[in-house]
């Protein structure tokens, strides 16, 4: 029962990191039409440049996340007006070159920061004791912030002008720009938006994991397993299925051991891509 | 130059690609330099593989599978020698190509209704399930340990042991390879141009498509599978860590760096990239920085790649002085454009 209390902390606040990620992801699918590759580049980028204000800069670390978090925005935002959005009508296009901006993130980093990882650790330590179970404060910490950056997400996209306007974008961009939206502008602001996200989240997560050049591969892995796994586009699916993906690879880990989770995680995504694409819940996806 | 059909420049660049492969057999016969030897193997792998992606994107699908079939291929030569004895080239390369190609049959049937993004989706998860399949199954594929000291292979009976031999062995594979995608994509030219640049048309107008997306599947995994087999014959073992999903991106990116819309692209694509990233080989993680640049080079300003470029260039350069007439006139005989289907 301790050990199934404990688990569902672990899996719980996995939900919680997967879904701030695959929110950025679903994000750039569902608006742009982008299959993001470099989506784990931004989040490894987000790691490094945080360990770096801390480290050269010596800013403390609630500051150098925030750093982290706006060089990947201004980073993104870059990105799509200069490059992608030349060719964001072709997809494969725009798969490609995302890809290849992957490549060249986690391989200059490579370059600049060397093979190892470098010592990058959380500032706040310690453990809460609960009823024989017991949970480190910085996952604790880790937790509200993703849940934080989740809610302010919703808030942005189904309370704001600017979120309705992305809304807006997605479902009919010929009619929403004759309406008068801007697509040269909001297009870069929502991928800036979702990279954003994603350097937040190396920021805030891989003190407590690992910080290595190519931790990115299995980021993006888990990305895909949960946008397809709840409806690629789909904002809400997306935060279940992060939830649920984090907690059936604790619950697989704890109790199963090796990759075997991870394999039935996958062999579902694989069915559920051919049987119904839409994903778990149905929404309309968009056409690509 | 600019009268030739598309077509008939098809023709070319299949006869070209084949005979660029058919002349590595020099390369044995002049050098012993092992260094030569490993770069040369490495490239006609690389090139080999490519040609799976080639065949895939003929029919406008781009196919992150190919570590997969190259998997299945690798270790059916390996558990075909380790545990059945079996070590002739020739039953080797031929399993190395079927078994894979059967393994695509039913995959297929899965995977081939996705198309645009969905389908590199899909095939992105069949390359993550392959990994972990090779890691769980320690029964089959000896796990993380992988399978090594495999026998030699055998030519009537003749080891083919020492770096010579091996280098030849891959020649050859990569030469069947060329041969086969030569072929297939001469003889089904048109049909696979119409399932690119339109399937729901294609079909309606009676083409079925389906006969010809599985069969095209099936022989890129073929293709891969001999590719798998170099690769494990190279390594002398094969382990899980030779097909990682991410090495599909490099299979990807030789196909569209060198050019996508004919066959010499893969063949120069594989050729220059893996000797540029000998020529910076501090390691091997920098030559991704240049395969980045690369691709997003060739999206950007060079959608034909570096086969089409020149082409273009060529085109340009040859062509009398009223060109931009000619091209206005007669619309078939524009710039090669990679993203037309008829090339």
């Amino acid at each position: 029962m301790q050990g199934f209390v404990a688990t569902s902390l672990i899996g719980i606040s996995l939900g919680a990191q997967y879904a701030l990620l695959a929110l950025g992801f679903t994000l750039i699918f569902g608006i742009l039409g982008v299959v993001n590759f470099a989506h784990g580049g931004f989040y490894v980028l987000g790691g490094y440049l945080a360990y770096s204000a801390v480290t050269y800069l010596g800013m403390p670390y609630a500051l150098a996340v925030l750093c982290a978090a706006l060089g990947t925005t201004v980073l993104g935002f870059l990105f799509q007006r200069f490059m992608l959005d030349r060719v964001i009508d072709d997809h494969l296009a725009t798969l490609m070159l995302t890809l290849g901006l992957y490549l060249m993130v986690s391989s200059g980093i490579l370059v600049v920061f060397g093979p190892q990882s470098p010592a990058f650790s959380f500032p706040l330590t310690g453990v809460i004791h609960g009823h024989g179970f017991f949970v480190p404060i910085e996952n604790l910490v880790v937790l509200g912030v993703c849940i934080i950056g989740i809610l302010s997400m919703y808030g942005l996209i189904y309370y704001t002008d600017f979120g309705r306007a992305l809304r807006a974008l997605a479902d009919d961009r010929a009619v929403a720009t004759a309406q008068g939206l801007r697509p040269a502008i909001l297009f870069p602001a929502a991928f800036a938006l979702a990279t954003g996200l994603a350097g937040l989240t190396g920021a805030l997560v891989t003190p407590t994991l690992s910080l290595a050049p190519h931790i990115g591969d299995p980021v993006l892995a888990t990305s895909f397993l949960i946008v397809i796994l709840g409806g690629l586009g789909s904002i809400g699916g997306a935060t279940v299925a992060a939830f649920i993906v984090g907690m059936a690879e604790a619950f697989s880990a704890v109790y199963l051991g090796g990759s075997k989770g991870a394999l039935a995680l996958f062999v579902l995504v694989l069915v559920m891509l051919v049987v119904k694409p839409s994903g778990l819940f149905g929404q309309r996806v968009r056409g690509a | 130059m600019t009268a030739r059909s598309p077509s008939m420049r098809g023709d070319l660049a299949e006869a070209a690609s084949v005979l660029a492969i058919a002349a590595a057999f020099i390369v044995p016969w002049l050098s012993q330099n092992p260094m030569i030897y490993s770069l040369a193997n490495q490239m006609l792998i690389a090139i080999t593989a490519a040609f799976s992606v080639y065949i895939m994107l003929r029919m406008n699908l781009m196919t992150f599978a190919v570590p997969t079939f190259m998997a299945i291929g690798g270790y059916t030569v390996a558990i075909l020698g380790l545990r059945h004895g079996v070590t002739d080239v020739l039953l080797l390369g031929l399993a190395s190509f079927v078994v894979p190609a059967l393994f695509a049959l039913p995959l297929g049937a899965l995977v081939l209704r996705l198309t645009g993004v969905y389908f590199v989706l899909v095939t992105f998860v069949l390359t993550e399930i392959t990994q972990l399949l090779l890691f769980e199954t320690p029964g089959l594929t000896g796990g993380s340990n992988g399978l090594v000291g495999m026998p030699a292979v055998t030519l009537f009976g003749l080891e083919l042991a020492d770096n010579r031999a091996v280098l030849q062995v891959t020649i050859g594979l990569a030469l069947a390879g060329a041969i086969v995608t030569a072929a297939v994509t001469r003889a089904l030219r048109q049909h696979f141009a119409a399932i690119e640049e339109n399937e729901l048309l294609a079909q309606s107008l009676g083409l079925v498509v389906w006969h010809y997306k599985a069969f095209g599947f099936a022989i890129a995994a073929g293709v891969s599978g001999l590719a798998g087999f170099a690769l494990v014959n190279m390594l002398l073992t094969a382990h899980p860590t030779s097909f990682s999903a991410l090495s599909s991106v490099n299979y990807i990116a030789y196909a569209i760096i060198g050019g996508k819309s004919s066959m010499l692209g893969p063949v120069v694509g594989g050729a220059l990239l893996i000797w540029a990233g000998d020529l910076f080989a501090l390691r091997g993680e920098y030559s991704q920085f240049l395969f980045g640049f690369l691709i997003v080079v060739v999206v950007l300003v060079a959608r034909e790649g570096i086969v089409g470029t020149i082409h273009r260039l060529g085109v340009r350069v040859f062509s009398p002085p009223s060109r931009s007439s000619t091209v206005a006139s007669s619309p078939t005989v524009s710039v090669p454009n990679a993203m037309e289907p008829l090339q």
